[in-house]
């Protein structure tokens, strides 16, 4: 049988067959975990990153500038040092087989505190203190006149949040041996195993497994495209 | 700060310190604090002793150490050399690629071709792909007999199972999955370089290759260095890719360290994972002295 390019004959069993095994490589299942796991995860780091970074922005208190400095510091300490410790930790903490284990842990990054406070820093404070002869608090103040200013930036928290959640790969594979509840990523390896001389099932999985950060990347294709030059301080 | 302290009157009353802020930065720091700080200096001190994962760790000083660098008779020693070689073997290979091919993207797409934007999206895409995705759709088309590639190129070659095949597999699949995040960054510096340079070179007869390394390779330099030391760093952490592509094969040869950490950790049978965190905090004082002499030496010196 000679070579195609395109395929003899389209045909959408390959994800009737995937879909409805539910037992050894439940594909809808870890495609549902993924995508709990990745918005609860998101959801997280927004709350958390605007929060600190508003502080390490516009408050004054006590050890500010070397607590950043530390939290900066430690950004260059590799992260592969932690992995057998922190799988420790989830395990005392009871969270080995739970979508915990890959939405908490992240939220520990410094790097979106730190992209977030620089592009608050273009904020004026004259706004703030506007507000404050309002007669506004702080909490007032970060949730009425800073968060609506600095979406921008945290769309583009986002998306990194979402698609690097949505990607990992080592760590679920360390805190997940139930098949029932691991996300996609992990699955696919063992789908990979489980279908090694049917080609074109693995191809079905691998494309269910992309098509999420896919849809995000054709409905907000200019932040993905500006969200790395952001990062590496270069204005576009 | 005069409006600081006429807002928070109830904090005010009880005590000098305003907690407000601490309430802000306080989700962060617990989290912070409970999975990194922590994490960090217990996987140090468990590389001091023999532990099992389970039970408590036991304090054997440098025994660790001194078995995966020291001792030939041990599998550890024998784990741990391979492992680290084939690591650094394929930062070497791979990262002077990760490079290079969106550098050579970016500077053809900023010449503005038609359809450029479309280009841009496809070389982007694969950057967001999961790495098990990405692997198996490359298994796919290396496959010796129904592989495109080999069907295109009229070959038979066994990419996955023999050298240096497996390594030029390994390297392309990294290439094509990074090529995105590199390439914007070089994008973004393009759009950044005044054109009047380009003018002034024109006048001045200057070739397009002149050019390109007299002007626009110098003004990208921080990028340039941002994006070697990152990317070194994440190719150190190198470990889906040799895991379902090749299986660490052939006879281990792209087996790399990442994936015996994993193995003797979290693998099946008992847990090794004293020897496990040493392996893992040599790794990582490799990343950070190979990282530190990349910046040392790419930086502005003045």
């Amino acid at each position: 049988m000679g070579f195609k390019l395109l395929p003899i004959e389209w045909v959408t069993t390959n994800y009737v067959e995937l879909l409805s095994d539910n037992t050894s490589t439940p594909l809808l299942r870890w495609f549902l975990n993924s995508l709990v796991i990745s918005v609860s995860h998101t959801l997280l780091v927004l709350t958390v990153v605007s929060l600190s970074a508003f502080a390490y922005s516009r408050l004054e208190f006590k050890g500010k500038k070397m607590l950043f400095s530390f939290l900066m510091g430690t950004m260059m300490f590799p992260a592969v040092v932690n992995l057998i410790p922190l799988y420790k930790i989830i395990d005392t903490l009871d969270w080995v087989n739970s979508p915990l284990a890959m939405i908490v842990p992240g939220a520990a990054s410094v790097f979106n505190i730190f992209l977030v406070r620089q592009f608050m820093s273009n904020i004026p404070i004259e706004f703030d203190e506007a507000a404050r002869i309002d007669g506004a608090n702080d909490f007032q103040i970060f949730s009425k006149i800073i968060l609506p200013l600095i979406k921008p930036v945290l769309l583009v928290v986002s998306l990194f949040a979402f698609t690097g959640s949505w990607n990992d790969f080592l760590w679920p594979s360390i805190v997940f041996s139930d098949i029932e509840k691991m996300p996609i990523t992990p699955g696919l390896q063992l789908l990979q195993g489980m279908y090694q001389s049917q080609p074109t099932l693995l191809m079905a999985g691998a494309f269910v497994a992309i098509v999420p950060t896919f849809v995000l990347y054709l409905f907000a294709q200019k932040y993905f495209l500006e969200s790395m030059s952001l990062s590496s301080g270069v204005k576009g | 700060m005069k409006a600081v302290t006429g807002v928070n009157k109830l904090t005010k009353k009880t005590s000098s310190i305003n907690i407000t802020p601490w309430l802000f930065i306080g989700p962060h720091l617990l989290i912070f604090l409970i999975f990194f700080l922590v994490p960090i200096g217990f996987g140090i001190y468990i590389s001091f002793t023999e532990w099992d994962l389970i039970s408590q760790p036991d304090f054997v000083g440098l025994a660790n150490y001194k078995e995966i660098l020291f001792n030939h008779d041990s599998i550890f020693y024998e784990q741990f050399q391979t492992g680290l070689k084939n690591t650094f073997l394929f930062v070497l290979f791979a990262v002077p690629f990760c490079i290079l091919v969106p550098l050579f993207l970016a500077t053809a797409l900023h010449a503005k071709p038609k359809f450029w934007k479309i280009f841009q999206s496809l070389f982007y895409m694969p950057s967001l792909f999961a790495i098990s995705a990405v692997v198996i759709i490359w298994k796919l088309m290396f496959d010796v007999t129904y592989g495109p590639i080999n069907h295109l190129f009229q070959l038979n070659t066994l990419w996955l199972r023999n050298q240096p095949y497996a390594w030029v597999s390994l390297v392309i699949v990294t290439v094509w999955w990074t090529i995105g995040g590199n390439m914007v960054i070089y994008q973004a510096a393009l759009n950044g370089i005044p054109k009047d340079y380009y003018e002034a070179a024109d006048i001045d007869g200057a070739s397009g290759m002149q050019k390109f390394l007299k002007i626009t390779l110098p003004s990208m330099k921080s990028q340039i260095l941002y994006t070697v030391v990152l990317t070194t760093i994440s190719q150190f952490n190198v470990y889906g890719q040799p895991l379902m592509l090749t299986g660490g094969g052939p006879t281990n040869s792209t087996r790399v360290l990442l994936m015996n950490i994993q193995q003797n950790a979290f693998g099946s049978g008992q847990s090794i994972a004293g020897i496990a965190s040493a392996m893992a905090i040599i790794l990582g004082v490799c990343i950070m002295a190979v990282a530190s002499l990349q910046f040392f030496f790419l930086r502005d010196k003045k």
